[in-house]
């Protein structure tokens, strides 16, 4: 079996105050070596929820997740944060606050022990279009775009082979939105990544997801093609309303846009 | 008529670093119309908005060559009398429901809070003014909405709360940064339909204050394009698509659109004259 | 040659880690600055300080020398200008080298009892369930006891003495901090950066001494600065009981414990040790309000 990453019946329940919430519902799906994989919803329809189980994160209460072959248990193993990696939504909270964008990025290299850290530090800046004048920075001296482009960095300094992207553009502005979604694509191509990516807007998953999963509720409710969603080729009606949703972005032909 | 005319308003934050000017002469005008401020962030537009309730904390400091609400002089009024014009006359809407509701008092209490106080409404009359508040923004079940907490409500839900909080006094204009950006897709298509009824039907002027172009080309009448604190196009919304200048047309351009071609998104030019001004 | 170390300090991109850093302590020293109330609090520590590691410069006479001859001289007496006790020692000399035992006691509290706290409230609020359940019950029981009583308690079971004050007083003051700790990292272990770096596989104690203990510790600091009032004063009062430091040492609760006889005839033996205490214990006060804006991470953004 060629699927890299196969999601096989997946239950996530989280215990609160004596409630049990399930958060995803046997959700199964497969993607491929070096594909792109969407996950789309509105909030509070498990698609994070799912990027956290697979990252251990969140709890895995039924069905398995495995990566290239090998069933994910409850302790990960050893290699697999060497092939995992993860980009969180939020540029301001997913970097430290205290520590330098040096301190964040040469981290993991100072856990697994790997030296030649100030070489593979200005290469990682210099890999996600950030000046090497930046490394001693705190991250509050940077913008939205900016951090969020060292956390980017800071998740391949692992060289991982899979990236799970939480919303990673939903807190940016539009025109940096654009750099960013264009530095992930770059470095797909140039990495060999496979993305498995969250987002709720259908315009920015079609522009880099080659498959779509539509959630809701916690369940799958349908997988699109990006070809069928582009034509607006849904058998659900709930997939049907949220692409109505955003007919607004749909491609328009402006007059000056032709070319 | 107009309802509000700014002319060369600016506003201006002391810092360590010196004053910095976050608007930098804006002068628009405002009849019973929908009119929508766009930009990044960063581009003043929220602070825009502010600037008209003089909700603007020290070191921040507001001034402007004429800022006119129906006749009232906004740059000489009193604290007091903004205070008798915020809330009956001058509403805002904010882009997170969590942090605008207090958390301690039930959604009905906050509701009729004012009606009581301010209006000297007996309690049955609050209540009822209340509900129907709940109903004309299309909560199904007002009543038990009315005895929910904050926590209880999705953000969908404490958005339509503090739009019908805001609408009970019926102001002559309401003034919304960015209330769907916290929303889904279809919870925000519901919210600014709703908006878009009450506008139309009880003739109020409405600010729209967004990040998405697209989004309020579809909702108002008119859009100011805001860069760096200046207005850098005014456009009848039907015509955004046909926009002029380089910052719009960027804005627009760098968006992904569904069905669109794989090529990397052409990024924003600031390199251009306009960036420097 | 200022004006080039200033541009090196406050450049928005350093070139080293140290730079950074320095740029970093630079800016808060620069806020720290601004603010009045707190500069006046650091002058007198620094004087404190000065005065503790000078205290042959600054003292007019040997401390422990007594002189019978001239004993209860009220303040103002040409040579014993803050007067002397009932032993006729100058109390100027006693409360310059009193500082030495102030300072002294004042550190160790400083270098003990927070990092007992921050460790145990750290782990607590970081493992959660269990282990935070059994470390927080065990910071209850030390809470439920009144401070001075409890270091009355260890001090009569250890024995008088400095170094048996200064424990007691550690082994009372931590769960204060512990608190703060464990209220700190609730707040920081969801974070998304917690998570990444659980990510890239660091261990527990990697994730609490290196991402955790950071953001605690400026609310431990500012908590240690406000407490160090408290630690002189609970000090003073071990030391008035007779249960801390021993004659004829010039610690000044003692100080003030021998004045009580005379307090209403001669007023100044008990007093000058008093406005001492009050002194510092103010300078401690007003600093850790200063560096409460300084250091506080939400005040920051400002």
């Amino acid at each position: 079996m060629s699927d890299f990453i196969e999601i096989d019946n997946l239950s996530v329940t989280f215990a609160a105050k004596g409630r049990q919430v399930q958060a995803v519902k046997n959700v199964s799906l497969s993607v491929g070596a070096k594909e792109s994989f969407g996950l789309v919803g509105e909030s509070g329809s498990g698609k994070s929820t799912i990027l956290r189980a697979i990252c251990g994160l969140a709890p895995i209460s039924g069905g398995e997740i495995r990566i290239a072959g090998e069933k994910l248990t409850e302790k990960r193993a050893k290699n697999f944060v060497t092939r995992v990696q993860m980009v969180f939504q939020d540029p301001y909270a997913s970097l430290h606050p205290r520590h330098t964008i040096d301190r964040t990025l040469s981290e993991p290299l100072a856990i697994h022990g790997i030296g030649n850290s100030d070489a593979r530090v200005v290469r990682a800046l210099e890999d996600v279009g950030l000046p090497s004048s930046f490394r001693f920075r705190y991250p509050h001296q940077l913008s939205g775009g900016q951090r969020q482009r060292v956390a980017i960095a800071r998740a391949l300094m692992l060289e991982p082979e899979i990236l799970l992207l939480d919303e990673p553009t939903s807190a940016l502005d539009a025109s940096v939105q654009a750099e960013v979604l264009n530095l992930l694509n770059r470095l797909r191509d140039e990495h060999g990544l496979t993305f498995l990516m969250v987002s709720h807007d259908l315009a920015v998953i079609d522009h880099m997801c080659d498959r779509i999963l539509v959630m809701q509720h916690g369940g799958a409710v349908e997988e699109l093609a990006r070809a069928d969603l582009a034509s607006a080729n849904m058998k659900t009606d709930y997939a049907r309303s949220l692409f109505a949703a955003s007919a607004n972005r749909m491609l328009e032909t402006p007059p000056k846009e032709t070319a | 008529m107009s309802l509000l005319e700014i002319e060369n308003l600016r506003v201006t934050f002391e810092t360590e670093t010196g004053p910095v000017q976050a608007v930098r002469g804006v002068s628009f005008g405002l009849g019973r119309e929908r009119l929508g401020i766009v930009g990044e962030s960063g581009s003043g537009k929220t602070i825009t908005g502010r600037s008209v309730l003089r909700l603007i904390r020290p070191p921040g400091r507001i001034e402007a060559d004429r800022m006119v609400f129906d006749g009232i002089d906004l740059t000489t009024a009193s604290e007091k009398q903004m205070r008798a014009l915020r809330g009956p006359r001058l509403a805002m809407v904010m882009q997170d429901p969590k942090y605008s509701l207090n958390p301690v008092m039930r959604v009905g209490a906050q509701l009729m809070e004012g009606l009581l106080r301010r209006d000297r409404l007996g309690r049955a009359e609050a209540r009822k003014k209340a509900i129907a508040a709940l109903e004309a923004v299309q909560i199904r079940d007002p009543e038990r909405v009315m005895e929910a907490w904050p926590h209880e409500l999705s953000g969908g839900m404490g958005q339509r709360v503090m739009i019908a909080m805001m609408l009970i006094p019926e102001p002559d204009l309401l003034i919304a940064d960015e209330p769907t950006s916290a929303l889904d897709v279809t919870v925000q298509a519901e919210v600014m339909a709703i908006l878009d009824n009450l506008v139309r039907e009880r003739g109020m002027g409405l600010i729209f204050i967004s990040h998405d172009l697209r989004l309020v080309a579809q909702f108002c009448d008119r859009v100011l394009v805001m860069y760096h604190g200046r207005i850098v196009e005014e456009l009848a919304a039907g015509d955004l698509m046909n926009a002029r200048h380089p910052y719009t047309q960027g804005l627009l351009n760098c968006l992904p659109k569904i069905g669109g071609s794989r090529e990397p998104l052409p990024g924003l030019d600031r390199t251009g004259d306009w960036a420097n001004v | 040659m200022t004006q080039s170390l200033f541009q090196w300090l406050s450049d928005p991109s350093p070139s080293s880690r140290a730079q950074a850093r320095l740029g970093q302590a630079w800016l808060a020293w620069l806020r720290l600055k601004r603010n009045h109330l707190a500069m006046l609090g650091l002058a007198i520590i620094v004087l404190l300080c000065a005065m503790a590691a000078f205290a042959p410069l600054f003292a007019t006479h040997d401390p422990f020398v007594q002189n019978l001859a001239q004993r209860l001289l009220p303040p103002g007496t040409p040579g014993h200008w803050l007067g002397t006790d009932d032993f006729g020692r100058d109390i100027w000399s006693r409360i310059v080298y009193g500082a030495r035992i102030t300072l002294y006691i004042v550190a160790l509290v400083a270098v003990t009892a927070p990092v007992i706290g921050l460790l145990i409230g750290t782990v607590a609020g970081y493992f959660g369930g269990i282990v935070d359940t059994v470390l927080m019950r065990i910071t209850d029981i030390f809470l439920a006891f009144p401070r001075l009583i409890l270091a009355l308690a260890l001090v009569a079971v250890l024995g008088p003495g400095i170094v048996n004050a200064v424990l007691a007083i550690a082994l009372t003051a931590w769960p204060p901090y512990a608190r703060v700790a464990r209220a700190e990292t609730l707040t920081v272990r969801n974070s998304d950066y917690i998570a990444a770096v659980r990510l890239q596989g660091a261990g527990a104690g990697r994730i609490i001494w290196g991402h955790v203990m950071p953001m605690c510790l400026p609310s431990v600091i500012i908590r240690v600065t406000l407490d160090m009032a408290g630690v002189i004063l609970i000090a003073a009062g071990l030391g008035f009981l007779g249960l801390g430091v021993q004659p004829p040492l010039p610690e000044w609760g003692l100080m003030i414990s021998s004045g009580r006889k005379f307090l209403f005839e001669q007023w100044w033996v008990a007093t000058m040790p008093g406005l001492a205490i009050f002194a510092v214990s103010l300078g401690f006060n007003l600093l850790g309000d200063g560096l409460r804006d300084v250091l506080d991470p939400r005040s920051a953004s400002r």
